[in-house]
């Protein structure tokens, strides 16, 4: 075999796309153990292992960027969150992939997304005068200098047609909860979460800027964000780029809502229902509860708790731009995920979080389970339990 | 003396619903003419204690047999002085608690206990401790290096008056190259000084401690609180008297001339860890090939340790030795690239945290073994390696030094084998294996079986890692720091202070006449009975601690404060004229003799067990405390070490009609768990020469067993008995009954 060659320079490169934590890597391994690509099969499953892709990082060698290695994390920091060395593996991972795309070198099929984030703001190919389409009938308030919430729907719930309903629900309840908010429109872009995983630092800097612009200039203060991939960026990525507010999840706003009396859901389902935790609400946002809460007073007692939950929940294989990867049958998370579901006798798997919604729904539909399980997104439920 | 018997039967602990007291009784009054017998239903009691005590007071009774529990327990409330006579019967645990109660075969088993404890009472005398003239207390040191000064220092601390002896012109060992020191304080990822002229400064002012310098150890000659050590100085002698020793000569790096592989003696630039250590201690660290700046820099560890060509075991220091080192290049300059070969960092204790900032530092740690050194042609070192890590082989960027951190070689292992005194014409060869003893040229002991300590593997000192790692195989002789076993400053500093109070316990002891571990206290020494000496010399060569000198003639010369009191060599002598005051052959032969052995009619076959007092006893104690029932035909007989059996035992249990003995001892071999070293060994080899009594007397060689069993084996105690006694039941009777 060819040695393969330390490189002091490339190592450093890495470092500096943000990859500030990866010398503190002691390679136990923990992180490939955890990840969830050792519970399927396939080629993947096979050539990615992420304390390898860590190893080669740290030593600058090459290998780190073929494609099936370099864009196979789905970010769903389960190695992260148990790092024994506090390796923030996430922010290594992006950087490798930034060291790579940064280059100019993105892999054929993301082109197409980034372009469209490039050219429409959004990474589905929609035009931006769409933006708003889901609004229709509706009568949703334009966010104005009195309206205390600006409510930032991912680009997915505004062009995906089955995700469209997410946006609707939640614009409802809010409605029903006699909130105070509004949605700005077309000249609103994507969060950019993604485009940053997917290691396009130049366009997340695009549209993070163009998004603070604009929110700055509309005089924002509070975000409720319909995904908890925005939550995360907003919060975490955006405060030292200029975008300081306070930001919140719909489930955490919904769960004061009841709380504070002003939302009931008279009209519970009375289904089996279990609960998926989306990992940038989990792991990444420690919000564990508040779904449950929610769930909870919609479904009465008839919700059930997956086997893996919570902190240890599994990932629906969405996230880190792994929504655009074409995975073949048999190896995709989300078929798990759907089993667990089913093992537990639910008949309706919900989450709070578009990409879940997508990636189990494209699985139950792969396994051929859609008459057994439901999948669906929590807000509706909640709304169709007004 | 006249001795004037009280035997004391404790009927609590269920012993008084288990058995019949009252013919116990009658067993010591009737058959033994003892003339006190009590019973008391709670005999360790203030009123049961007082009781004996009002006997030895108003009755006049010297001799104390107890009845009771085992002689492992309750030794501070059974204590009545050693001018008196005690002997434990242990009726509780072995007999009570073992056997189903009111039961013909129970009561049978406490009677034999208690025939035996009578008659070894009957025979035994009051103890004498050994007391000699000009006792010393001083501590000898030899070594001033870290673990020499730390231990000369808390000796000193403690009051002692210390003699430290150091073969180079100042006090410092190894630290004297050392530049700085991994931090022994929180948060341990710094570097700090060198703690070396505290440490000499704190020595030499202190008024108890005498250095002696350029100076090295000529001779020792007697034993703990009696050595004599003449000291070689500037070609001059001197006399000091000690009472106790530590050994402190420390380690030397492992010879990288038969390193080539690792491109030493090959390329200037591939230098040791100590040479490094030099470099940064003068200040000047430069490319031994053209006295250019060191601008990188690559560490390959484990160079000659782990590795069976070379040092087969880990040395424990250099792992984090590398890393302060790596920490001096990080610390010069943060931009250095810096390479670390390894494999496995053991970077113990609080280190970890040291290893965590090196890594933060950006320093490449390469797991696998190093392949080659090469010139990359332009002046420089280019390291490859197979990288477990990456599954791949690697090539280092080019370095301009390449660091070898050697290995420690042990002082104690530079020197040829001694080679004992062959036996003369005529002379039979021994049968024990002698010790590993090398003539390291460091304490030049006067001892008959060799001049240094005994080595176990490596030529380290042997000690026992996990039960007693200071003892060596010579009493009031303590190792300490990296002579003792590989280790790092931290590890010297508490081994050094483990040693100095192992020395203080040693002379304390010595000089109340009492032994040392493992028996720690006992007052008893063997003496011999020099008429009857046929001079064959089994005693010197067997005794596991070489306590036993030899004159010319090849008569024994014991040195009772050498004695840790095993009976080795009273197992060994062929004419039994080794004897303790309260142990000796005629006294287990007796009491053996002693058990009632029904006739072959009766079915009830006998079976002795000889239980070593350190692992098997206390085996069988915790079965009871366990509540695990055995067979009822065995006799316990405990003995201080399998090696104190004499073979003598064997044919007076057979002629007596003794179906079959067990030998209940600890393992021996390499890893062995004997508290005597050699004694359960010993005990095995005898074993080949049970053979002939058995031919002699025609019996089967199955009816002598010898099983090894260690302490935490409790629950085999049962199946262990069980099966043996089933083996012998399958035989027909001792044909020697009713002789």
């Amino acid at each position: 075999m060819e040695p393969k060659n330390v490189s002091l320079e490339m190592r450093d490169y890495i470092a500096e796309m943000g990859a500030e934590t990866i010398n503190w890597c002691m390679q136990c391994g923990l992180c490939t153990n955890l990840c969830p690509w050792r519970l399927v099969p396939g080629e993947t499953s096979e050539n990615f292992n992420i304390r390898h892709m860590q190893r080669l990082g740290q030593m600058g060698m090459e290998g780190f960027e073929e494609e099936s290695v370099l864009f196979a994390c789905s970010t769903c920091s389960m190695c992260q969150s148990n790092c024994p060395r506090g390796v923030k593996i996430v922010d290594n991972v992006r950087a490798m992939r930034a060291s790579i795309v940064g280059g100019g070198m993105a892999p054929a099929n993301l082109r197409p997304i980034l372009g469209s984030a490039h050219a429409n703001g959004n990474p589905w190919s929609g035009p931006r005068e769409k933006r708003t389409d889901w609004q229709a009938g509706l009568d949703i308030p334009a966010f104005g200098p009195d309206t205390e919430y600006f409510l930032f729907v991912c680009c997915h719930s505004c062009y995906d047609p089955r995700s469209t309903k997410v946006a609707k629900s939640i614009a409802t309840l809010l409605k029903a909860a006699g909130v105070s908010f509004g949605v700005i429109g077309n000249d609103e872009s994507c969060c950019g979460e993604s485009m940053r995983k997917l290691g396009d630092e130049e366009l997340f800097q695009k549209l993070a800027q163009s998004n603070i612009e604009l929110f700055n200039g509309k005089g924002v203060k509070k975000i409720i964000t319909t995904s908890p991939h925005c939550l995360w960026t907003f919060k975490n990525e955006y405060p030292e780029l200029g975008g300081e507010w306070e930001v919140i999840h719909y489930t955490d706003l919904l769960k004061q809502l009841v709380a504070d009396g002003k939302l009931s859901f008279p009209k519970a389902a009375g289904k089996k229902v279990a609960f998926h935790d989306p990992c940038y609400l989990g792991r990444h946002s420690q919000v564990y509860d508040a779904p449950r809460q929610l769930l909870g007073s919609a479904a009465g007692g008839d919700a059930v708790e997956l086997g893996r939950s919570r902190e240890m929940s599994l990932c629906c294989a969405g996230g880190g731009g792994r929504i655009w990867a074409e995975v073949p049958m048999g190896e995709r998370f989300g078929e798990l995920r759907v089993t667990d579901a089913l093992d537990k006798g639910a008949v309706m798997l919900t989450t709070a979080c578009p990409y879940c919604l997508n990636m189990l729904t494209d699985a139950c539909n792969s396994l051929g389970k859609q008459d057994e399980l439901e999948i669906t997104e929590l807000s509706e439920i909640l709304a169709a339990a007004l | 003396m006249e001795t004037k018997m009280g035997v004391y039967i404790c009927t609590g602990c269920g012993l008084g619903d288990a058995l019949d007291i009252d013919a116990l009784a009658t067993v010591a009054t009737g058959e033994y003419k003892a003339p006190v017998c009590r019973q008391h239903a709670f005999l360790c009691s203030a009123e049961g204690v007082g009781q004996i005590k009002a006997d030895i007071e108003g009755e006049g009774v010297n001799a104390l047999v107890i009845a009771a529990c085992s002689l492992r327990v309750m030794t501070d409330v059974f204590d009545f002085g050693p001018d008196k006579v005690l002997e434990r019967v242990n009726l509780r645990e072995q007999v009570a608690w073992t056997h189903p109660a009111n039961d013909e075969d129970t009561q049978m088993m406490a009677e034999d206990q208690l025939r035996m404890g009578l008659t070894k009472a009957k025979e035994m005398q009051p103890l004498e401790p050994f007391m000699a003239e000009d006792l010393s207390k001083r501590i000898l040191v030899v070594g001033g290096g870290l673990a020499g000064m730390t231990a000369a220092n808390e000796a000193a601390k403690a009051g002692y008056e210390v003699v430290l002896v150091e073969k180079s012109d100042q006090l410092g060992g190894y630290l004297k190259d050392v530049y700085k020191m991994a931090s022994a304080q929180p948060p341990y990822d710094e570097l700090s000084p060198n703690v070396l002229d505290t440490l000499a400064q704190e020595v030499t002012s202190r008024a108890g401690v005498k250095v002696y310098t350029n100076a090295t150890i000529g001779e020792i000659a007697g034993a703990p609180c009696l050595f004599d050590v003449k000291i070689k100085q500037n070609g001059g002698e001197a006399a000091e008297r000690a009472g106790a020793i530590i050994m402190a000569t420390g380690a030397v790096p492992y010879d990288a001339s038969k390193l080539e592989n690792l491109g030493f003696g090959k390329h200037a630039d591939v230098i040791t860890a100590p040479q490094l250590e030099a470099m940064f201690k003068a200040g000047s660290v430069t490319r031994p090939s053209n006295g250019q700046p060191v601008g990188s820099a690559a560490f390959i560890l484990c160079a000659g340790s782990r590795d069976p060509e070379h040092l087969p075991y880990c040395s424990a220091a250099c792992c984090v030795e590398s890393l302060k080192q790596a920490k001096y290049f990080k610390e010069a300059n943060p931009e250095t690239p810096v390479y670390v070969f390894y494999k496995d960092i053991r970077a113990n204790g609080n280190y970890e945290l040291l290893y965590k900032q090196l890594q933060k530092d950006g320093v490449f740690f390469v797991r696998g073994t190093v392949t080659s050194v090469e010139d990359d042609g332009a002046g420089s070192l280019v390291v490859s390696a197979d990288d477990v890590l990456t599954r791949s082989p690697m090539m280092s960027e080019s370095v301009d030094l390449i660091v070898l951190a050697t290995g420690m070689v042990p002082t104690s292992a530079l020197g040829e084998p001694f080679k004992a005194q062959a036996p003369k014409e005529g002379e039979e060869k021994a049968e024990v294996p002698a010790d590993t003893i090398l003539a390291s040229n460091i304490l030049n002991l006067q001892y008959r079986q060799g001049p240094e300590l005994p080595a176990l593997k490596y030529g380290y000192p042997d000690s026992h890692f996990v039960c007693f790692p200071y003892e060596s195989r010579r009493t009031g002789i303590y190792p300490a720091g990296s002579v003792r076993a590989p280790m790092d400053y931290s590890r010297a500093v508490d081994d050094a202070t483990g040693a100095a109070l192992k020395a203080i316990q040693c002379v304390e002891m010595v000089s109340q006449g009492k032994a040392l571990h493992p028996r720690a206290g006992d007052m008893s020494y063997p003496d011999f009975f020099m008429q009857r000496c046929t001079q064959c010399k089994r005693c010197t060569e067997e005794c596991p601690f070489g306590a036993i000198n030899e004159d010319e003639k090849g008569n024994p010369l014991p040195n009772p404060t050498r004695c840790r009191r095993c009976g080795v060599c009273m197992g060994a002598c062929p004419e039994r004229i080794i004897s303790f005051k309260n142990y000796s052959v005629g006294m287990i032969g007796n009491a053996i003799k002693n058990i009632n052995v029904p006739d072959e009619y009766d079915e009830k076959p006998r079976i002795i067990v000889l239980a070593c007092e350190n692992d098997a006893y206390p085996a069988i104690d915790m079965a009871g405390i366990r509540r695990l029932p055995f067979n009822a035909w065995v006799r316990f007989v405990p003995v201080r070490c399998l090696g104190s059996m004499n073979l003598v035992w064997i044919a007076d249990a057979l002629s007596k009609g003794i179906d079959g003995i067990m030998l209940l001892g600890c393992k021996h071999g390499d890893d062995y768990q004997c508290h005597f070293v050699k004694g359960s060994e010993l005990a095995n080899i005898r074993m080949t020469k049970i053979q002939e009594t058995l031919d002699r007397l025609r019996l089967e060689s199955d009816r002598v067993h010898l099983e090894q069993l260690s302490i935490s084996e409790y629950k085999r105690i049962p199946e262990v008995l069980d099966a043996f006694a089933e083996k012998i039941q399958g035989m027909d009777p001792n044909p020697y009954k009713g002789f």
